[in-house]
């Protein structure tokens, strides 16, 4: 139970609560500046719709973990279905289920967003000394070659047979005992989430951390937020129900650090729509394949994603890719393979055999890629579109043809594609497949987890909801916005580094200016 | 509402199928699936559809088409209520005989054979109709989801299950 000092159950309250600072939302941008301000002395609440967790509920079954630790159960998709949206619910946010992976923004990246986009005083040069002090506290790392495990390994060695580079990762893990379970809430520890680092440091400077909390709307009078009005979810079905139970949180200041779908959704929820707000979302849509090796292969167990490579990521014009692994448990082969009955049956009983890479296209780079929307239906409940322009078809196509060669020659038996029914590869001249093959919606599946955008920073009002000095909104004068939803752009590589780095800095930043 | 805008909104999004619902009432579902413990969303009939596409979709040792819609039940159960009404219809749409005339069958896919049911399913999946394609991705989704989630399904998959790991605990991280 010592886990738990110092987080709240918000079935425990009832009525009001006053603050310096209300957070809402504890992933990674809420939890690390929640951190920073506590220990600048303001007093903190964090408030959270998912339930806070431990590692004593991890037990590595993908029946419990989904529902409890991903939005809708981990069945969150775009509106017509054709995009898969993984995103974490829960004290800590999408980093108590992410893969570790860790990279700090590309300067072209941060060069971009301030010549396109109007971003000002956020170089490399201002987030180092960050980015120093948070791989530290997160013990983030490269895996040796040796330690990764024969996905990752198999990733590596296709890349280099084909002529790419490719590079163990840096993860945000201590002790790890390389189960493979990431994804499914760390079982011992290992993983340096946000719900066992920044948030208990936030805790020790005496910040509140509220669990079951949802955020329904800010109150805004006058161009300025009142308060948080705030619905108990249920302590039961990992909290899905609403109870009847109302909170009001009062504050100086307020932060949505909601994640990308839930920021503009609270946003449009409180009237605060209009402009760019639910524009400009970003997937780093992911096309993905398994392919089938004689010797076993095991995809679900050691650390799931410890090899990247970049090679791809500039291609002139062109949208770019990165490529990755992504571990296999039985739901997740499920559902990333195709086909039913008997056929996919006949994939399912492969599973210790396959290796599963993917491809993420680097979206929101050319003006004429706009990237998806966030709305909100009558109940209130988020949607997001995402209709994929031509180019990023054809980019996912390129990505998934590099992983097809790569894994014929690593030694693959096969690969298939997520097409339904799938495409199968046994050799170079099985190609031709693609060039007649449907890129299209819910004709080849596609995946997220990184989701971005959506209420971007930026110089012009016009053209961002925040602006990049302090990520204060334009118009409302003491709400910020700290997460992945101001981003102006995808990364081009994971993005959790990136949000640890801008929510420190802007921590400071508020700081500095306080009032 | 256009018949094209009508189709172009995605399954999940919005009142979709209303439109479709009035007249789907009347198709006679055959209820070979009966519930074990009370229903969330669903109602009877619904889940004799659900079923009927799960024992269809998933063919794996010990899959257990009541159990794998009562799971989908409850996954939908903490859905928005407009994702609710939508499974519903959805569900009664597939059943129903009228789809069906655009695939040539003039029974319920309830009361099909193995192979018709399987054409009914590519038909679905192969549609050019936009929201046929959602439909096939939402009931295969979830009716394999809920299958592959649970442990039952481990032995037939060669997936031994999670590492014992219990006494490993990992160093609590130093504070900065
Ligand atoms: C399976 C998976 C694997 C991933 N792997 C990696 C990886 O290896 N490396 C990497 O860099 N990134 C990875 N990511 C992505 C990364 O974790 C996210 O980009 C990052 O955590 C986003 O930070 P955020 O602060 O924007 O939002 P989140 O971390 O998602 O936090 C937002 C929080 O706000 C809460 N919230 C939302 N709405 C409300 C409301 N109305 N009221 C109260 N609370 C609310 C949510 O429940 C959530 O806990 C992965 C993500 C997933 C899901």
């Amino acid at each position: 139970m010592s886990d738990k000092i110092g987080f709240i159950d918000g079935n425990s309250l009832d009525g009001e609560l006053t603050c310096e600072v209300c957070i809402v939302g504890s992933g990674a941008g809420g939890a690390v500046l929640a951190a920073r301000l506590a220990a600048a002395g303001k007093e903190v609440i964090v408030l959270e719709e998912g339930g806070h967790y431990t590692r004593a509920d991890f037990h590595m079954r993908e029946d419990e973990a989904f529902p409890m630790l991903y939005q809708e159960s981990g069945a969150r998709a775009t509106k017509d279905l054709s995009i898969a949206i993984l995103q974490g619910r829960a004290v800590g946010g999408s980093t108590v289920a992410n893969w570790t992976t860790s990279f700090r923004t590309p300067e072209s990246v941060l060069d971009q967003w301030a010549r396109v986009h109007g971003v000002r005083e956020l170089g490399v040069g201002a987030l180092n000394p960050h980015w120093d002090e948070i791989e530290k506290r997160l013990s983030i790392a490269q895996i040796s070659l040796e330690e990764t495990n024969r996905n990752n390994r198999l990733l590596y060695d296709g890349c280099k047979a084909i002529g790419l580079e490719a590079k163990t990762t840096f993860r945000n893990t201590r002790n790890c005992f390389k189960s493979g379970y990431c994804g499914m809430g760390c079982p011992v520890d290992a993983k340096q989430s946000m719900n066992i680092t920044y948030l208990p440091d936030a805790i020790a400077h005496g910040a509140r951390v509220v669990s079951r909390c949802r955020v329904d709307r800010l109150v805004v009078e006058a161009g300025h937020v009142a308060s948080a009005e705030c619905t108990v979810l249920s302590s039961d079905d990992y909290g899905y129900a609403e109870t009847p139970q109302r909170l009001r949180v009062r504050a100086k200041k307020f932060v949505l650090s909601a994640g990308a779908i839930g920021t503009p959704s609270i946003l449009i929820r409180s009237g605060l729509s209009g402009g760019v707000v639910g524009r400009g979302t970003y997937l780093h849509p992911v096309i993905g394949v398994t392919a089938r090796y004689k010797d076993p292969v095991e995809p679900f167990y050691g650390a799931p994603q410890s090899v990247a490579s970049h090679a791809l990521a500039h291609r002139g014009d062109k949208v770019g890719l990165f490529m990755e692994t992504a571990p296999l448990h039985p739901m997740l082969a499920a559902i990333s393979s195709s086909g039913f009955g008997p056929q996919h049956r006949a994939i399912m009983t492969e599973l210790p055999h396959l290796a599963a890479h993917i491809a993420l296209a680097i979206d929101g780079f050319h003006e004429s890629e706009t990237g998806g929307t966030v709305t909100v239906r009558p109940s209130g409940a988020p949607l997001v579109d995402y209709p994929i322009p031509p180019r990023i078809w054809e980019a996912l196509r390129e990505g998934l043809r590099t992983l097809i060669r790569l894994n014929l020659a690593a030694g693959a038996d096969w690969v298939l594609s997520g097409h339904d029914p799938a495409l199968r590869f046994s050799s170079e001249r099985d190609l031709g497949q693609l060039d007649s093959a449907p890129f299209a919606p819910n004709r080849v599946n596609i995946f997220s987890a990184h989701i971005m955008g959506g209420a971007r920073m930026g110089d012009d009002p016009a053209r961002s909801v925040v602006r990049s000095s302090d990520c204060r909104h334009h118009s409302v004068s003491n709400l910020h916005i700290v997460d992945g939803s101001i981003f102006p752009t995808s990364l081009g590589v994971n993005p959790q580094e990136t949000i640890y780095g801008i929510a420190q800095l802007m921590g400071d930043r508020m700081t500095q200016s306080w009032q | 509402m256009t018949r094209r805008s009508f189709l172009k909104r995605g399954l999940f999004g919005g009142a979709l199928l209303a439109a479709a619902g009035a007249g789907l009432a009347m198709w006679p579902t055959l209820m070979k699936h009966h519930p074990r413990k009370p229903l969330l969303v669903l109602d009877a009939r619904g889940f004799a559809i659900l079923a009927a596409i799960a024992a269809r979709m998933v063919d794996a040792p010990g899959a257990d088409p009541i159990e794998i819609a009562h799971g989908v039940d409850v996954v939908i159960a903490r859905e928005s209520h407009e994702a609710q009404a939508d499974f519903r219809q959805l569900l009664l749409l597939f059943d129903s005989a009228l789809a069906g005339l655009m695939d040539a069958h003039v029974r319920p896919f309830t009361s099909l054979s193995f192979d018709e049911q399987g054409s009914v399913l590519y038909a679905w999946r192969d549609s050019r109709l936009a929201l046929r394609q959602s439909g096939y991705k939402a009931l295969r989704n979830l009716t394999a989801a809920a299958h592959y989630a649970s442990p039952t399904c481990w032995e037939s998959v060669g997936y031994p299950g999670p590492p014992k790991i219990s006494g490993m605990v990992a160093t609590p991280a130093a504070t900065p």
